[in-house]
């Protein structure tokens, strides 16, 4: 057992091309920033395409009502979910999530439930490579399934009964659920300081889109100090 | 609505859908590689790297599956191909969804009305492709910035004192759920208790899990507590 074990040590040694986490890091952001950009440019190119190839222009009106009043439903979160998530997906974890989507639902539960297994905290270096595995892999399993339900989709629900397909509604709500008992587990306290300040916050006539952003400003102010007294009692 | 869908599923849209998917793939295949090469300089294992792709896999079969009724719904209305592009990018298919019958709405129809046309099915595209830019435009242009920022913060943290980032990063999460989950919990009684169901059998299972070593049942707590609050929801909707 014991030559088992340091033969692996020198087998992950001498393995060649390692990253550090600097390389990693800019890494990231150059792949991520091109996949991105090649996005960006072809959701420009499919409606040019379509308004001006095939014809189809309807006209600037009807494109600026509709984009002025879907930014109005979203357009904060352009801005605030970056910001909000950052801390939590890091770097590559910024880029895959946000190409993929379904942060909240799939990406960040992924990297948690990851972090959770193998002990990493969230914000070290490990936690971040542990996140980004997770992401990626749950980002391709997502997009098997999608094309699963695009190519056979009404074929699928048509063998579900109508009455459980109601229940699909409370797969968002069983997430994050779910997920907020998994951080509880470790620091109970942290959790129920959350809840509370969550629940407060959702009571409080506070506009909508300032709820996540308050929650996680207070929730964070309050770890901290709960951190630093622990350390504070430890040290006397 | 019939010469809508025509365009919609026309060769071009297809390509265009089909190349999108493809960058987010190929995205995701390149970050696994350069993750995989960067464990060992931080202290991963095989195993470790293994069981944490393992763990992201399992946890995107539930997410993915819950959004499966409004992807259909978007298929009858906008076909196969922008479904495919603008919920396998950025946007929940929810919020799309309601981005779509908000542009067909300017266009002064509605999503599978029989006036909906070829200019109506431009629109809605234009704003589903716009709206999603405003994210990834955010990210590429202020990514590099947010990296500055927290090196600045984990300098700060030096030894002896509070790990700042590590806090930060797990109390911004549990943040992050504990509005998510209360902005359900007032959303009524039932998803109160799904809520609850949920939360209390991931307590259970990932107690079970440590006390009896049990690695697998920590891969799987998410999905089988999610299938219990599913079953508990299904049983009060009854």
């Amino acid at each position: 057992m014991e030559m088992g074990k340091q033969e692996l040590i020198k087998e992950e040694i001498a393995l060649p091309q390692g990253l550090s986490m600097d390389e990693f890091h800019e890494k990231s952001h150059f792949w991520g920033r091109l996949t991105m950009s090649m996005v960006i440019i072809l959701s420009l190119l499919l409606p040019l395409y379509l308004s001006f190839v095939s014809g189809y222009h309807p006209g600037w009106q009807p494109i600026i009502t509709a984009f002025v009043a879907y930014a109005a439903m979203v357009g904060y979160t352009w801005v605030i979910e970056p910001i909000s998530y950052y801390p939590t997906l890091g770097v590559s974890g910024t880029y895959l999530s946000f190409l993929t989507g379904n942060i909240s639902t799939m990406c960040l539960p992924a990297a948690a439930a990851a972090q959770n297994v193998i002990g990493a905290e969230p914000g070290t270096k490990k936690g971040e490579i542990t996140a980004s595995l997770a992401m990626g892999a749950a980002s391709l399993v997502n997009i098997f399934i999608l094309s699963i339900i695009i190519a056979f989709g009404s074929f699928l629900i048509s063998l579900i009964p109508p009455s459980f397909q109601t229940s699909f509604q409370f797969i968002v709500p069983a997430i994050f659920g779910g997920v907020l008992a998994q951080f509880a587990f470790h620091k109970p306290i942290n959790g129920i300081v959350a809840l509370a300040v969550g629940i407060i916050i959702n009571i409080l006539p506070i506009v909508s889109f300032a709820k996540g952003i308050i929650c996680i400003v207070i929730t964070v102010v309050i770890c901290i100090y709960l951190e630093k007294l622990k350390i504070q009692k430890e040290k006397f | 609505m019939e010469k809508a869908m025509q365009v919609a599923t026309s060769f071009p849209v297809w390509v265009f859908a089909i190349i999108v998917i493809g960058i987010v793939v190929f995205q995701a295949i390149i970050f696994i590689k350069l993750a995989v090469k960067t464990s060992q300089s931080v202290g991963m294992t095989r195993t470790e790297v293994k069981s944490a792709l393992k763990v992201g896999a399992i946890n995107a079969i539930g997410p993915a599956m819950g959004s499966m009724i409004i992807a259909i719904s978007l298929i009858t209305f906008l076909a196969e191909p922008i479904t495919l592009m603008r919920s396998g990018v950025i946007g929940s298919s929810a919020i799309e969804s309601a981005a779509a019958s908000l542009a067909a709405g300017a266009y002064g129809t509605e999503l599978g009305a029989s006036d909906f046309n070829e200019q109506a099915f431009t629109t809605v595209v234009w704003t589903l492709c716009l709206g999603g830019l405003g994210w990834l435009l955010v990210i590429v242009f202020f990514t590099k910035s947010f990296g500055k920022a927290q090196n600045k913060v984990a300098m700060k943290s030096g030894r002896g004192k509070v790990n700042l980032m590590a806090v930060i990063s797990s109390a911004a999460m549990i943040g992050v759920f504990a509005n998510l989950a209360s902005g359900e919990v007032m959303k009524g009684f039932t998803n109160s208790i799904v809520v609850i169901t949920s939360a209390i059998s991931m307590y259970i299972i990932l107690f079970i899990a440590n006390k009896r070593n049990l690695t697998w049942v920590k891969e799987w707590s998410l999905g089988l507590s999610i299938l219990a609050a599913l079953s508990v929801g299904y049983m009060m909707t009854l």
